[in-house]
């Protein structure tokens, strides 16, 4: 891929007076320099604890366990980040040297290399988290299908218990961690800052910093396989006190989680300041898509919740490492305050993983049906009543934990009454549907696929929500059909629908239309194939996480697995589609869609600063089907014969 | 609006939500009920199963409706109507559903005090859950003990849960009640059996290694069996080595052909000369101290601490002898 070349930064660096000194191939940032970086890190981790252990006197002096944890999974990511060279511009402003002026130099890609470096383009890095995060989604989706052939039958065929659950717990914590949430970071990466008018985020080398945290958390997952006692296997909620018992490769868990969640955090922030300050002028808040709100809030969400599973993994892994006993009752831990801690995160986590996709959608739905979002300030106002009625419900994972009895109401309650801000959305989308011009393109597909199973699966989380259902069908298969309408029926969806959507701006070629409707119509069949009857046999008895049940559910599983290899086979189509089209699809026009927002009002792949020219918004994003209407006024803009009058 | 789309819309509203009330009534989603806690939460269930599908069918016939009616031709580049939004509509679509979802949580919470609550004179059960088994005492019964969990019929019956290890969950999908067993915290659980017959407890906690196969045999019976049961358990018929080895939930992990039993967490029980010459001991003591300290010595390719270590305490010695004579074919 190769952007307008329009602004060249060829600057020879002798000419600068104070750029960095030329460097020899070991010091110059990159692989290289990561590699012998990582390995000198864990060296540097290693004996700062084999050296303490030794000063003391406490025996064994190589305690492996605290190597790992030191060397393997502090110090050699920091490592890392140093040698791809993620702190470079800031180590030489600490060490106190004259600034020099930005030569973008590490900005924009011109050959497929500079994917595979730091780069502080928003553009790029959207590209990097996508794929990446799709990397990741291959894996997840391998270990579901693996599972799946176990679960077959009845009985273990081919795994241990120990692998079984490892696969299990696995698959959640990277379809969650290193799909789902960065994924949707990466998509909003690419557009946010074009929808604003903006020329990129507003700390690109954060932004950077943050796409590189993300591939060590995964690897540092995945490598927990490789520990001694096996991979982490308490679930992906690692619940204490079976998480604080469990082999080494739970640590693997605690301090993922920790790299993961800092990666979201720096994201977010980023966010919050580019919206807040880097809007183009005219762009007030009620001009805003709602792409942008959605990102908005979600960022709110990530800032506020973060911290609180940082700080559970922490506590259960100080349990292990220093003997502290959060979670220990022996010692007067309290095991209940894991969950509470856990799930004030992981609840606002569902919002993180769902509010961007109201967002994607919106922008599909508007566009496809050709008319403005019905009521696009209540639609503005719900995100805003989700986030902070999403704070106020984590306890309904608890409702047959044991907590305080008085608390169960209340819970059901506002968990019952986020249904309306959700539901607000539904209602509204479907009235933008109402006398449209309906296009039925891949993206469009995909959102109302999503409409549809996000109802169900909204409508499962109220029988859910409700206490004396919940107690039946808490930690059984229902949940498991209820999470995965929400999350795959739900958030998967709408990332299809955005990568569809975007892909002629992201890559200046079209998608093959056909073979995008052939994956939307085998994912939609076999997706409910696998998960609707999960309702079933969770209703009527089947616990989740678990590799044996009883005989009775035995054909029904049996169907769910051929399904679930069906579903994976899908992926093949979209991933066949994306790499052929994006080497010699046909050229995309600017603005395929005829799209108001300002992303589509740039050239496809867009400039390397986004905008000739500081665009000036007049009017709202979805101003389909009014004369005259504009939602931005672009000067230089390619494509401003193409919005429809 | 024109009339005629809001009775097409209706009509197809009404095909939807039949279609949807076939597979509510076709398919058994429910176990059928056996305490007066499901009775309840089978009737909330239907009271949300309503409200659900009129919305579901709601959704979808807006959605079948407006793609069927509103699709583009492939040459029309033009756009919709511009409607910005209906206040009347909106504030409508925020109401309504607020007073649906607030009935089912009155309803919701009405059960959930009903469910919660065991009369004056409940049978009591201590219910102790740990890696990998349950076992229960009747303290009205000289705390009589037992790895086998027998209820009266229509006998209210407050359970109290401990947990000695991690968090495990009892659950008798017949019984709708669930609760988790929390080491370090004390929790109970009502539960009013409506039927007798035979039933199965399922952990739904994941706990560990052996947490699919944490079950446990479940009957509820009536006063006279439930006397007989009492008078059996106190005075040791049931202390056979085969009764021992059921009541002590060993086949939920060990494979062992004469009690007919195939556990994959555990060895295999059939071929115990030839591990107990592995440990180098002769047979019966190997057998006994596999049973009292299983951590001991452990079969290759076997991990330890699976096997709980207090099968040494929960089984009398009578029961151990019985039972290491039923597994070395000596009884």
């Amino acid at each position: 891929m190769t952007t307008a070349a329009q602004h060249e930064h060829d600057t020879p660096q002798a000419f600068e007076p104070f750029g960095p000194r030329a460097r020899g191939f070991l010091l110059r940032a990159g692989w290289i320099r990561a590699t012998w970086c990582t390995a000198l890190f864990f060296l540097v981790g290693m004996f700062i604890v084999v050296g303490s252990r030794a000063i003391f006197d406490m025996h064994p002096v190589y305690n492996w366990t605290i190597i790992t944890l030191t060397g393997a999974l502090t110090m050699a990511p920091l490592g890392f980040l140093t040698g791809i060279g993620a702190f470079d511009y800031w180590f030489y402003w600490i060490s106190g040297r004259p600034t020099r002026e930005e030569d973008h130099s590490g900005h924009g890609a011109k050959a497929w290399p500079d994917y595979f470096r730091i780069n502080t383009d928003h553009k790029v890095i959207g590209v990097q988290y996508t794929v990446t995060t799709f990397f990741f989604f291959v894996i997840g989706g391998l270990m579901a299908m693996l599972f799946r052939a176990e679960l077959a039958q009845p009985g273990l065929q081919f795994f241990s218990s120990q692998t079984f659950n490892g696969l299990v717990s696995m698959h959640a914590v990277l379809m969650i961690f290193l799909f789902i949430i960065p994924a949707f970071a990466g998509l909003a990466n690419f557009v946010v800052p074009l929808m604003l008018g903006a020329p990129d985020m507003a700390f690109p080398r954060l932004n950077a910093l943050s796409f590189w945290l993300l591939p060590i958390a995964g690897v540092m997952f995945m490598s927990s396989f490789l520990a001694p006692g096996g991979p982490f296997a308490a679930g992906w909620t690692g619940y204490a006190p079976l998480s604080v018992d469990s082999p080494v490769g739970s640590m693997f868990f605690n301090m993922g989680v920790q790299w993961a969640g800092a990666s979201s955090i720096l994201t977010a922030l980023n966010f919050l300041v580019t919206i807040i300050t880097m809007r183009a002028p005219g762009m007030t808040f009620w001009r805003m898509p709602l792409l942008v709100w959605a990102n908005f809030t979600t960022s709110l969400l990530v800032v506020i919740a973060t911290p609180f599973i940082a700080g559970s993994q922490f506590f259960v892994m100080f349990d292990r490492v220093l003997h502290t006993s959060f979670f220990v009752p022996a010692h007067g831990g309290y095991v209940l305050g894991y969950q509470h801690i856990f799930w004030f995160y992981s609840h606002p986590a569902v919002y993180i993983m769902m509010l961007p996709g109201f967002g994607i959608v919106s922008e599909v739905v508007s566009t496809m049906s050709r008319k403005p979002i019905f009521g696009y300030r209540l639609m503005a106002l719900s995100f805003i009543g989700i986030l902070i009625l999403g704070f106020s419900v984590w306890a309904h994972h608890m409702f047959v934990a044991g907590m305080a009895d008085w608390l169960r109401v209340p819970m059901m309650i506002s968990t019952l009454l986020i249904a309306v801000p959700t539901g607000i959305k539904v209602f509204s989308w479907l009235a933008t549907l109402w006398e449209g011009k309906i296009r039925l393109t891949t993206p469009m597909l995909w959102a109302l696929g999503f409409i549809s199973m996000f109802v169900i699966g909204g409508l499962s989380g109220i029988f859910l929500g409700s206490v004396p259902i919940d107690i039946h069908a808490s930690d059984t298969y229902f949940i498991v059909a209820h999470i995965h309408y929400v999350l795959f029926g739900g958030s998967v969806f709408t990332i299809f629908a955005g990568v569809y959507y975007w892909f002629p701006k992201v890559t200046g070629r079209m998608y093959n239309e056909r073979l995008g409707q052939l994956h939307f119509w085998l994912t939609f069949v076999s997706f409910n194939v696998t998960f609707f009857p999960m309702h079933y046999i969770g209703l009527r008895g089947m616990p989740r996480r678990v590799f044996d049940y009883s005989n009775q559910f035995g054909s029904l599983n049996m169907i769910i697995s051929v399904a679930s290899f069906v579903l994976g086979v899908s992926t093949v189509i979209f991933f066949y589609n994306m790499i052929t089209s994006w080497t010699r699809g046909p050229i995309a026009s600017s603005n395929p869609w005829g799209a108001h927002t300002l992303e589509w009002q740039v050239s496809s792949p867009p400039p390397i600063f986004n905008f000739d020219e500081i665009p000036v918004v007049v009017g709202g994003p979805y101003e389909y089907g009014v004369p005259g209407a504009r939602h931005a006024i672009l000067h230089s803009a390619p494509a401003a014969e193409e919005v429809h009058a | 609006m024109r009339r005629g789309s809001i009775v097409r819309i209706l009509g197809l509203t009404v095909v939807f939500a039949a279609v949807q009330a076939v597979v509510a009534v076709a398919f058994k989603w429910l176990p059928t009920s056996a305490s007066r806690q499901m009775d309840r939460i089978t009737f909330v269930y239907w009271f949300a199963t309503v409200i659900c599908i009129a919305i579901f069918a709601l959704v979808m016939a807006v959605i079948v409706y407006s793609v069927w009616q509103f699709r583009a031709q492939p040459d029309d580049e033009s756009d919709g109507l511009p409607i910005h939004g209906h206040t009347g509509l909106e504030i409508g679509w925020t109401i309504v559903p607020a007073i649906l979802v607030i009935a089912i949580g009155v309803v919701s919470a009405i059960v959930l005090s009903q469910n919660g609550r065991a009369g004056t004179n409940p049978l009591h059960v201590n219910v102790t859950a740990q890696q990998f088994e349950w076992s229960f005492a009747y303290p009205d019964n000289k705390n009589l003990k037992s790895h086998e969990l027998v209820l009266l019929v229509n006998r209210s019956t407050r359970l109290d849960f401990e947990a000695l290890d991690v968090i495990h969950s009892f659950w008798v999908p017949e019984f709708g009640q669930k609760q988790d067993a929390v080491p370090g915290i004390h929790t109970h659980l009502v539960v009013t059996p409506t039927r007798t017959g035979h039933f199965t407890l399922i952990c739904t906690e994941l706990c560990g290694l052996g947490h699919a196969t944490m079950r446990a045999a479940v009957s509820v019976v009536d006063a006279a069996g439930f006397a007989a049961w009492i008078k059996k358990q106190q005075s040791g018929v049931g202390s056979g080595g085969s009764a021992a080895f059921v009541s002590g939930g060993c086949g939920g992990c060990h494979a062992f052909k004469p009690a007919g039993s195939a556990g994959q967490i555990g060895p295999g029980l059939d071929n115990l000369e030839a591990d107990a010459k592995k440990a180098g001991q002769p047979l019966a003591d190997y057998v006994k101290q596999a049973i009292v300290d299983p951590n001991a010595y452990l079969v290759p390719g076997f991990q330890k601490g699976v096997m709980p270590t207090t099968f040494g305490q929960s089984l009398s010695p009578q029961q151990i002898d019985a039972l290491v004579k039923y597994l070395t074919g000596t009884a």
